[in-house]
């Protein structure tokens, strides 16, 4: 199946090089823009469909969160559980991004 | 050329002079800055939280200050009490998972380092997720009024400098 469809796009560029006169090299790129969008698509259509249940991000972690993360953190609010409590250091550092972009600014305009 | 509904008053002063943002700032401001304040404390029980509610306090703030002049938004909140906010909420943060250590824990834990957690769903409850929250909400407020300030004052400054070249 493959070695016709490579044989048809062999065809395809000969009969647009010599019968058309189209030039090898937006030959090459119409080839490799069809590339990268059968990938792209071929990506999407492969990943997971939104809440299925063998998705590889529903995993041992949030049925961790959700099923002791009231009991854990005290918190009804799952996500400010996870972002306040459990992913706590990953917050500080979000924190001290803010701080320093604010720091560049007022650097970068009191300077002139 | 000043765009339309902008007049210039002492030299580079521009203020919008319009009756109906006025006073529909005026009016809508306090409400916007209780709906902040209501987002961030309910940061553990209801959807929203530290960087959501200060977002939502702090444009409350930019609001007074575009609608009426800066003077008029500096007078809710000076640049030091911001700047001295805005350094104080990440330092709360940093001295909150201190705290945790000190109480026998790690670094940020909550449960482990022995903060009451209360019962879930109660207003004081979930130990440091509340003050966590409380310190996000107050450093995202001032760091969004100090920005605005710091970039709206330097506009003026250049619109000075031409004015006076031209």
């Amino acid at each position: 199946m493959s070695f016709i469809l490579i044989a048809f796009l062999i065809f395809l560029a000969l009969f647009l090089r010599f019968m058309l006169g189209v030039e090898v090299r937006s030959i090459f790129t119409y080839y490799l823009l069809g590339l990268i969008i059968y990938l792209f698509s071929f990506t999407v259509a492969e990943m997971p469909l939104f809440g299925a249940i063998d998705s590889p991000a529903f995993n041992e972690v949030p049925r961790r969160y959700l099923e002791s993360g009231v009991t854990e953190t005290g918190a009804l609010n799952i996500v400010s559980s996870i972002i306040n409590d459990y992913r706590a250091f990953d917050t500080l550092g979000e924190a001290t991004v803010l701080f320093a972009a604010i720091a560049a600014v007022i650097a970068t305009l009191k300077s002139h | 050329m000043p765009p339309l509904n902008h007049t210039e008053q002492e030299g580079s002063r521009i203020e919008i002079e319009d009756q109906i943002v006025r006073i529909t700032a005026r009016l809508v401001a306090p409400f916007i800055q209780l709906y902040g304040i209501y987002v961030i404390v309910n940061g553990h029980l209801s959807p929203g939280g530290g960087f959501s509610g200060g977002a939502i306090f702090g444009s409350s703030l930019v609001l007074v200050a575009i609608s009426f002049n800066l003077e008029a938004g500096a007078k809710q909140i000076s640049h030091q009490t911001a700047s001295l906010l805005e350094s104080g909420g990440a330092l709360g943060f940093a001295l909150t998972g201190l705290a945790a250590i000190f109480l026998g824990g790690n670094y940020l834990a909550n449960r482990a380092a022995g903060f009451p957690l209360g019962q879930a769903g109660e207003f004081f409850s979930a130990g440091a997720i509340w003050i966590i929250t409380v310190f996000i909400g107050i450093k995202v407020a001032s760091t969004i009024t100090t920005l605005f300030y710091n970039i709206i004052e330097k506009e003026q400054a250049v619109g000075d400098i031409k004015r006076t070249d031209t």
